[in-house]
């Protein structure tokens, strides 16, 4: 286990900059989840952690030691690829005793200790003998798995583990890395593009966008607080309703009212600003049939079946639309006028920009 | 009124390989139709047999009422959106989406405004100029659908056109691709292989699994109440879960046994539908596995294991064993809460939907 510090690291290919000068602390024992769109230059950072790529300027220490001279073999970091790389023609046992053997200081006893435990974790037992080519994608990719958490290297980086292994591999995967984690409390970096992945799996996310990052948190905290209009958008399915608002003054009060809210809203923290978006998540969005003091009267346009069986209805409202997610049971039908209420409690406010600010939301009594 | 599109009869087969047997469908004028299988299940070749790039073995098909059947691809008048959508890389992306215009030898009055109004709907205007090596994986499937609808037709065909992108990307494209139906108020067929992208694009579905239409019908009708068990393991995400089932008369009850419960169902054992001793499939939503449940009449209540949770933000989705068999269990915000660990599952029984392991068909169970 190591921490690693990456220092105003910057990368530039020719006219691109893959990576803009990025300072972070990935702190030891914990699994942190690169998350982005392709192109956001995760995989870019990860490449150079590992030492496969060189960056154009800064430092990466791990542990306090600087080590952008040293090769990714002096580095001592264990690596798995989106596609699995597997020794063809030896057996699930030697393909993971291999990268063990290089190594002296390692008894006979404790060798075959840690292969088994990971044998075990990631339940390959029935594969144990078997030749490597007989197996599909997703054994594969368990092998390479238990080959770099069994060399027990300080650090291991995952690049896109399970995007290309199939359904039933991907929950045996994920079930495994988090009792790995659990087991070994190694560092680790996991890129991914997939935000169930990265929510489900990591301890901090790392939201990065064209080679910045966007916010560094738990998975709650950047999915239930995104620091801007990207995060919101680019977490859940769909992403967050964002709209705009005209600030209003009143007797020295400032206020938020149409389209979203029907009473007033105080807002405090504004900083001087004329316009925000309102920010909020669909599956918060509140509708129903009966009036209730603070509903919006809104049609709706859509509905349409989502995750488990929820409908996703497309709501019009004031000129506007919004996007709320309601339970199987809710019936709600296509063209009929609904109640819509957005709890302040669930509401983010950003910049016109996109920025996240705190602001103070309450109710005129 | 005439269906857009009918397919009669058609077999296609490639050496031994039976792709199509015997399949007949129509297509509704006006609807967002989506042909949705498993990969590989010929959904393409259907789309291919319509635009004419193949020849079908056997049977018909017709296009706004007119056999077509022996017509030259160029003769059907379609817009086609292919799966592997090759751009010509040293025309800009305003000559390639005029392409099929200019090859159909419009004048540049009638392509200007098409080919303008197509990138307005898809939202690539500003890259009109723009050569594809310049453009993002996103950016080209858009412009390869621009292409596939500036043909003046009332019926256009997209063959998973989506596929590889990221969801994020898709995401946005379902919307423009909805509107544009309507916009252009005609017919669109759609293929793909995704359980959500089916579910967020379709207003009539058609099932294609086995060389033939296994279901077909109104969107959300087909998902709350599949007639067939290949639409209910293919249709719904997370999965639903089956189990094997078996049914038994005692005394004047049917009652349903598998490896986790076993309890009595209303089903009339005179009906037609039964067999002492049957063996069906058992499927059961994972949004009507209950996480905690009270007890409470008629919920049979399981001792389980979560074994894993994923958390989608807005939804959680729970890996559970009972006894000897795993179920996926899912809920919405505010729905309780899954955690992983020593729990607790009910199962309602008016929950479960019931298939004949013969024949796959619906058993339908009286009500309560």
């Amino acid at each position: 286990m190591s921490e690693i510090r990456l220092v105003n690291l910057r990368k530039e290919f020719k006219e691109l900059v893959a990576i803009r000068d990025i300072t972070i602390t990935f702190p030891t024992a914990t699994v942190t989840c690169l998350l982005g769109p392709s192109g956001c230059g995760k995989t870019t950072l990860m490449r150079i952690i590992a030492g496969l790529e060189q960056p154009s300027s800064g430092e990466i220490y791990f542990d306090n030691e600087l080590v952008n001279d040293l090769s990714p073999s002096e580095r001592n970091i264990g690596m798995v690829f989106q596609y699995p790389v597997v020794y063809r023609g030896m057996d699930v046992y030697r393909n993971i005793e291999l990268p063990l053997l290089q190594n002296s200081r390692i008894s006979k006893a404790e060798r075959k200790a840690r292969i088994e435990s990971v044998i075990e974790t990631l339940d390959l037992t029935h594969a144990v003998g078997k030749d490597i080519s007989t197996l599909d994608n997703g054994t594969r990719q368990k092998i390479a798995v238990a080959r770099a958490v069994a060399r027990q290297p300080r650090i291991i980086l995952f690049d896109e583990p399970i995007t290309n292994v199939d359904v039933n591999s991907k929950v045996q995967l994920k079930r495994a890395l988090k009792k790995l984690v659990k087991q070994h409390s190694q560092t680790i970096i996991y890129v991914t593009h997939d935000q169930t992945e990265a929510m489900t799996l990591a301890d901090d996310i790392v939201l990065m966008q064209a080679g910045e990052i966007v916010q560094h948190g738990t998975p709650r905290e950047i999915y239930d607080y995104p620091n801007n209009r990207f995060g919101g958008w680019f977490l859940g399915n769909p992403g967050m309703n964002f709209v705009e608002h005209q600030v209003q003054h009143n007797d020295g009060a400032k206020y938020l009212s149409e389209p979203l809210f029907r009473q007033p809203v105080q807002v405090t923290g504004l900083n001087g600003h004329r316009q925000v978006l309102v920010g909020i998540r669909p599956e918060r969005v509140r509708v129903q049939y009966e009036r209730t003091p603070f509903a919006i009267p809104g049609t709706i346009l859509k509905r349409s079946i989502v995750v488990g069986g929820q409908h996703l209805l497309t709501i019009k409202v004031d000129g506007q639309t919004i996007k709320a997610k309601v339970p199987p049971d809710a019936i709600f039908d296509e063209q009929t006028h609904v109640w819509v209420e957005c709890p302040l409690e669930h509401i983010t406010l950003f910049e016109p920009e996109g920025r996240w600010f705190e602001a103070g939301l309450s109710y005129v009594d | 009124m005439t269906a857009a599109v009918e397919f009669r009869n058609i077999r296609k087969a490639y050496q031994q390989n039976v792709v199509l047997r015997d399949l007949s469908l129509t297509i509704e004028q006006g609807s967002f139709t989506v042909i949705y299988g498993p990969p590989a299940c010929g959904k393409s070749l259907l789309l291919r047999l319509l635009a004419g790039l193949e020849k079908p073995d056997k049977g018909h098909i017709f296009l706004s009422g007119e056999d077509v059947t022996g017509l030259s691809p160029e003769k059907r008048n379609l817009g086609y959106v292919p799966q592997s959508f090759a751009l010509y890389p040293h025309y800009r992306v305003y000559d390639n989406i005029a392409y099929p215009l200019t090859l159909a030898g419009a004048s540049k009055a009638v392509i200007r405004p098409t080919v303008e109004h197509a990138a307005a709907a898809l939202k690539i205007s500003h890259l009109l100029k723009k050569y594809p090596n310049q453009l993002s994986g996103g950016e080209k499937q858009r412009v390869a659908i621009a292409r596939g609808i500036v043909k003046d037709t009332k019926i256009f065909i997209l063959d998973d056109p989506l596929t590889g992108l990221d969801f994020k990307l898709r995401e946005q494209l379902f919307e423009d691709l909805r509107q544009m139906k309507t916009d252009l108020a005609a017919t669109f067929i759609y293929t793909t292989s995704d359980t959500l992208e089916a579910l967020m694009l379709a207003e009539q579905i058609k099932i294609l699994d086995q060389g033939g239409i296994v279901e077909a019908g109104d969107l959300e009708a087909v998902y709350s109440h599949p007639q067939h068990i290949r639409t209910m393991a293919l249709l719904g995400f997370p999965e639903a879960n089956i189990l094997p089932g078996r049914l038994y008369k005692e005394g004047d009850c049917v009652r349903l046994k598998t490896d986790i419960f076993d309890l009595p169902i209303y089903l009339d054992p005179s009906s037609a539908d039964f067999a002492d001793g049957m063996l069906v499939h058992v499927a059961l939503r994972p949004q009507d596995v209950r996480i905690n449940p009270r007890q409470a009449n008629g919920i049979l209540v399981k001792k389980a294991e979560i074994t894993l949770v994923e958390d989608l933000g807005g939804e959680m989705v729970g890996y559970i064993d009972v006894d000897s068999m795993s179920l996926r269990a899912v809920i919405g915000q505010g729905a309780g809460e899954l955690v992983e660990g020593a729990s607790t599952i009910g199962i309602h029984p008016d929950a479960l939907a019931l298939y004949a392991l013969e024949t796959g068909r619906r058993v339908e169970l009286g009500a309560r």
